[in-house]
């Protein structure tokens, strides 16, 4: 096979992993037309009155959305590390992270989607000029942050905190589309679907309909919130902005993931041999080459940042570069991962974790407003596992799934915590359990969500605030949306002196903790805006044995 | 901006009832012009109003066929539905929640209302409800997105485009947003599910329209009655046909489990949303005295809560 017919299927493979990559994330949503065969579940009680289990389905996504974080070696080696178990569902990890050892960061030139796309935004009509190119495409001394970067990762992960996800490409990348880009674009669709439905003109009411149908199932039907969604995107933004600067600036420079790999490449099999006498220097290897590897005759190869594009190869008019399987020369060289890097990636590693155990957030102080999904795994157990990489945010239909800021303390920034004015954890429904790449949130059915039941919080009334309590109406809705059943909100009939002194028979809500189970609808729906007069704590979790009120 | 209603042609029709209402409201006319409804009064008879009732009797008598027959006894579908329609259901697909927990309407009798407007000519046939949770949810547990499938109806999502703001001209309520297909409807059907609930006692046909507005809908709740009787008197469907095969009697409106629900095994088919609601109440063994919107929809004009006044026949299978 020619070395050019490479470079084509590299593409085509690079093209086909970005769409897949893309087809799963529009996916990663609660399936549209799920057709349900209602008649079942309403046969058996339709006369007599008696089923057994009220069935509501357990809906499911089809389709692997979870895939990319399946095949993400980082993501399996620092779960390994953390949980101390061999995670379940990673096979394709495993492979592509042996197959590294003999045929090189090959993941990075034609899998990774993110890589796909560092790579169209630097060599698609790019800003730099040849000289310039060259420049940038020199084997440089910061290459070495991204190994630091992935120590510090493995580090902590050894002492109990899995920040794999902030800086894990698939992650950085699944949070930047699905919880930054795709919601800010359907912001955008929405201003126009709306204008062109509050529009006179029959045909761009039209127009709209079309428009919006066509777009919904990408985008769905609402605008959707995400907390800290323009901090995500903006640093998705700058990320693939420096790719006109430096090409692959991130793949060369901050990539764990890379580093990961580079460092399984080093004695990799498949091997850029060169040719010297051959060689005119023309320098069009290096002006083609992704990784900053030194492809030039006369330079040494650097095998750990060879992002196995074979662009240089394919660029060489002298044919002096040719990739072959050989083993390679018994050269004693060390990693080429520099002792600083080593050193301080150990030392910010194992640090991390402890000084962000120090707000005892994990033990003996769990924060009040941390409300994990349900089905979450006990906090330090928690953090072991979760990637941050949003699949949960993204599937939630209500949207209450949001990256925390300050709830879950440094080490849990950016996991998820349900946020009630923002959703609120539906009754019947178990789709981010689902979905979890590592398991940090535990499948549940809705049988087993009901019936146990899991609770992930407690609902408590402010009285100061509350409508009847205070006198200012009657009201009911926090009563109404309760979802239990019996509902763990009740009535005490009383009679309340309204503000202006007559008295006005109210019902007045309190909260039977035994029931509550913490899914906040109350607390979502109540009509007492600003702050609810309602509202839901992490206290009752069943995940915790310590954060509990009652006995 | 906020108050004047939309301009389209469908709505100018709207505009001329909701003035009709006003006039009502202000109690000018009485109850003389209260019936608005599109049968044909049967001579005779001091108002217009007339209601089925449907009953299974037998073990396993088909909903389907029950219902048919509660419009075969009102005098056809083609009486109510002219050729070229646009129809839209308001059945209560409010919960997530399996159909068989009484807290929805029975998919079973949209299938069957939604193939006799097909069979009456009915240009298109739209399912629409402004649903409490997550619509894509309520969809597929209630069985309406199964019911959508299977009829070729329209199961329309509620969105931001699609609420408009228009004024309801109500005695409580004026400017909220509004669920466009009822707006643009040629004709309404209401078809609610009969539950308990914490604060309006009940919630019937007339409490269902809470659906078919969006804003904040919660704050309803401080003046429940009287919002109920706005929502209704703006909406004003052609027909209402209460669920009540089985109803939820605890635990309401959410319910939840199968202690909460009873079988009844009945239909109530009426052009009076008040009267429908009168009898649907009756099954929970309350009077129009104990249910504040049946009061007021009555002393408003909406309808009658004198169930004598009405033609009623039955029909059972």
């Amino acid at each position: 096979m020619k070395i050019r017919h490479l470079v084509w299927i590299r593409r085509f493979t690079q093209a086909f992993f970005l769409g897949l990559f893309a087809v799963l994330l529009v996916l990663a949503q609660l399936p549209r037309n799920v057709d349900i065969d209602y008649s079942q579940s309403f046969s058996e009680a339709q006369h007599t009155g008696e089923s057994e289990t009220p069935s509501s389905p357990d809906i499911r996504i089809s389709q692997p959305v979870a895939l990319f974080f399946h095949m993400d070696p980082l993501v399996w080696l620092s779960s390994v590390i953390s949980t101390r178990h061999w995670m379940a569902g990673f096979g394709w990890a495993i492979i592509i992270l042996l197959a590294t050892f003999f045929s090189g960061r090959f993941f990075c030139g034609f899998i990774c989607p993110f890589g796909t796309l560092h790579h169209m935004v630097g060599a698609i009509r790019p800003t730099l000029g040849k000289k310039q190119t060259m420049q940038a495409n020199q084997t440089v001394g910061s290459r070495r942050i991204k190994y630091f970067l992935l120590i510090t990762i493995l580090s902590a992960a050894a002492v109990g905190v899995n920040f794999a996800g902030l800086l894990d490409p698939i992650s950085f990348l699944f949070r930047g589309l699905g919880l930054a880009a795709l919601p800010a674009g359907g912001v955008g669709l929405h201003d126009i679907f709306d204008f062109l439905a509050a529009s006179d003109v029959k045909l761009l009411n039209y127009i709209g309909y079309i428009g919006e149908t066509v777009a919904a199932p990408i985008f769905g039907y609402e605008n959707k919130v995400v907390q800290t969604g323009w901090v995500i995107g903006i640093l998705f933004l700058v990320i693939m902005f420096l790719n006109r600067i430096r090409p692959r600036f991130w793949c060369r420079t901050l990539c764990p993931l890379g580093a990961l790999l580079g460092l399984c490449s080093r004695f990799t099999t498949l091997r850029l041999e060169k040719d010297p006498d051959k060689c005119s220097h023309c320098g069009r290897c290096v002006q083609a080459c992704q990784g900053a590897a030194s492809p030039e005759p006369g330079q040494t190869w650097h095998t750990n940042e060879c992002l196995m594009c074979f662009n240089c190869t394919a660029r060489c008019p002298e044919d002096a570069l040719a990739f072959h399987f050989k083993l390679p020369a018994a050269r004693k060289r060390k990693f080429d991962v520099g002792r600083r890097a080593l050193m301080s990636g150990i030392v910010a590693g194992v640090s991390l974790p402890l000084l962000g155990r120090l707000d005892g957030r994990s033990d003996r102080n769990p924060s009040s407003s941390l409300i994990r999904p349900p089905g979450s795994l006990p906090e330090p157990e928690f953090l072991d596992r979760c990637q941050r990489c949003g699949l949960c945010m993204k599937v939630c239909p209500t949207g209450v799934i949001q990256p925390a800021l300050s709830a879950a303390g440094m080490t849990g920034f950016w996991t998820p915590a349900l946020v009630m004015t923002l959703g609120y954890c539906e009754y019947t429904c178990t789709l981010c359990t689902s979905v979890c790449p590592t398991g940090a949130i535990a499948q549940l059915s809705v049988q087993e969500k009901i019936k146990t039941p899991v609770r992930i919080g407690s609902a408590y009334i402010d009285r100061g605030r509350c409508l009847p309590w205070n006198g200012n109406a009657p009201c009911i809705v926090c009563e109404e949306h309760c979802p239990t059943s019996p509902k763990a909100i009740y009535f005490k009939n009383d009679a309340i002196t309204r503000p202006g002194g007559q008295p006005i028979p109210v019902q007045l809500p309190f909260i039977d903790l035994t029931r509550c189970i913490g899914c906040g609808i109350c607390e979502n729906k109540c009509p007492v805006r600003g702050k609810p007069a309602i509202r839901t704590l992490s206290a009752g979790e069943s995940r915790s044995l310590e954060n509990q009120i009652l006995l | 901006m906020n108050n004047e209603p939309i301009t389209r042609r469908e709505s100018l029709k709207r505009i001329g009832r909701i003035s009709a209402g006003i006039t009502i409201g202000n109690g000018l006319l009485g109850p003389l012009t209260s019936i608005l409804a599109n049968a044909e009064a049967p001579k005779g008879q001091p108002i217009a109003g007339w209601m089925v009732e449907g009953l299974g009797e037998k073990p396993d008598y088909s909903i389907k066929t029950l219902t048919r027959r509660v419009f075969d006894t009102a005098g056809g579908i083609s009486k109510f539905i002219n050729k070229g329609d646009v129809v839209v259901l308001k059945p209560n697909i409010s919960w997530a929640q399996a159909p068989d927990l009484a807290v929805t309407t029975n998919p079973e009798v949209m299938v069957a209302v939604i193939e006799l407007c097909q069979e009456a000519g009915a240009k298109k046939v739209r399912i629409a409800d402004n649903t409490i949770n997550d619509a894509g949810r309520c969809f597929a547990v209630t069985g309406a997105a199964g019911v959508a499938e299977k009829t070729g109806a329209d199961l329309v999502y509620p969105r931001s485009s699609m609420m408009k703001k228009m004024n309801l001209h109500g005695h409580r309520l004026d400017v909220w947003p509004v669920f466009t297909p009822f707006v643009e409807a040629d004709k309404i059907i209401n078809l609610p599910v009969a539950k308990v609930h914490g604060l309006s006692v009940l919630t019937l046909g007339m409490k269902n329209w809470i659906g078919g507005v969006g804003g904040r809908r919660s704050a309803l709740h401080q003046d429940i009655h009287q919002s109920i009787v706005d929502l209704a008197q703006f909406f004003k469907p052609q027909l209402t046909l209460i669920d009540a095969t089985r109803i939820l009697i605890a635990n309401g409106p959410s319910g939840g489990s199968s202690s909460d629900v009873k079988i009844v095994n009945r239909l109530i088919l009426s052009n009076d949303p008040v009267a429908a609601d009168t009898r649907a109440a009756q099954l929970f063994g309350k009077t129009p005295e104990d249910i504040g919107f049946i009061r007021l929809g009555n002393k408003w004009g909406l309808g009658s809560s004198d169930l004598d006044r009405l033609t009623r026949r039955s029909v059972s299978l």
